[in-house]
């Protein structure tokens, strides 16, 4: 059927009070990075035969504060499956693969999810160079794997938030920039650094989120960037990365036992 | 109300806050104040990780940190100190 975007109030009454449909609602703003690759995800979805069933709505929150309200929209990009006048199920963040099962579950059909090079990524073992995790899952280089938050995103949110996105993957590197683009010296050192003992890590780029950029700081008590996470542990920024390597060439591997085993 | 930090200053700084016996600070701005390369020598290290020497950096530098764009630390009791002299000869 399509991606719908919703232009007036009236036709969001209008598309919702349908009956016995499941209808999936994605809000999203213009902003905000993730949703940018999140769109090109929702309109394969919503075009595709196996989703026919479903009505698929498109909403941007900053137009529509009010439709916002009432579903308590607190980050984008956000979910609701609703049918019926009920909500089946909310989704918060970017995870085509979460969405995708999400429809499948509640919409009843089988269906193929489009995100391929998400599938095969987030499984296959690659043992040369970075394996940037996160970038794979939204198909581009500059993704963050959680949601940006809208206007007032309490303390509790915001470090739930960090907590997700701290150990989105076993070895985190928030960077100023990304991999491919590092946009400060010591981002990209760390960066080269982590590629030279070829270890796989997830990365968010804090330029592209002031709230994670200032929270994060007071989350790891930690002043600047690049920041470096194992198994969900602050492990410093680069001075710190560097001074441990030439102690313990073996750094990273063993900061990743520890963390399971203290996990 | 000048943001610019001048090396003399931050070595002042840190031997009173830190209790350092040396500090070395060096300016990679080129004398902009804006990038800080500084080695620290201190006892108020021993007994202490990686992570929480260079927190008790940040802590103590917190206001002169947050007024720059680039700021890297060595940090070391002086027992190490005497180490890596050895090791590296004297700077």
């Amino acid at each position: 059927m399509g991606l719908i975007e919703i232009q007036s109030k009236e036709k969001f009454s209008d598309l919702t009070s349908v009956k016995d449909k499941l209808i999936a609602l994605y809000f999203h703003t213009p902003w905000a990075s993730p949703c940018i690759q999140m769109n090109k995800v929702i309109s394969t979805l919503a075009d595709s035969p196996q989703n026919k069933h479903i009505d698929f709505l498109s909403i941007n929150a900053d137009n529509f504060p009010e439709i916002s309200d009432l579903f308590d929209i607190s980050a984008v990009p956000y979910f609701v499956l609703v049918k019926n006048g009920t909500i089946l199920k909310e989704l918060s963040g970017a995870d085509p693969k979460e969405f995708a099962s999400a429809l499948e579950q509640l919409g009843g059909n089988e269906q193929e999810i489009e995100t391929n090079q998400a599938d095969s990524s987030v499984s296959k073992e690659k043992s040369s160079s970075v394996f940037d995790y996160v970038s794979s899952a939204t198909n581009n280089q500059d993704a963050a794997p959680a949601a940006v938050a809208l206007e007032e995103e309490s303390p509790e949110q915001l470090k739930a938030r960090l907590r997700k996105l701290t150990t989105a993957a076993p070895i985190m590197l928030f960077m100023k920039g990304t991999p491919s683009a590092p946009q400060c010296g010591f981002s990209r050192q760390l960066v080269a650094i982590l590629r030279e003992h070829q270890v796989r890590f997830g990365f968010f780029d804090i330029l592209k989120d002031d709230t994670v950029r200032q929270g994060l700081k007071k989350f790891s008590d930690w002043p600047t960037y690049p920041q470096l996470y194992v198994g969900g542990n602050f492990q410093g920024g680069l001075d710190i990365i560097k001074e441990s390597l030439s102690e313990n060439e073996h750094f990273f591997e063993t900061a990743l036992v520890e963390a399971n085993n203290t996990n | 109300m000048s943001s610019v930090l001048n090396s003399d200053q931050l070595v002042k700084t840190i031997k009173t806050r830190l209790q350092a016996n040396e500090v070395e600070v060096q300016d990679m701005s080129g004398g902009c104040g804006q990038a800080f390369a500084v080695i620290i020598v201190s006892d108020i290290f021993k007994g202490k990780n990686k992570l929480t020497r260079h927190r008790m950096v940040n802590n103590a530098l917190s206001e002169e940190i947050s007024q720059i764009h680039a700021f890297t630390q060595k940090v070391f009791t002086t027992d190490e100190w005497e180490e890596q002299k050895r090791l590296y000869g004297s700077s």
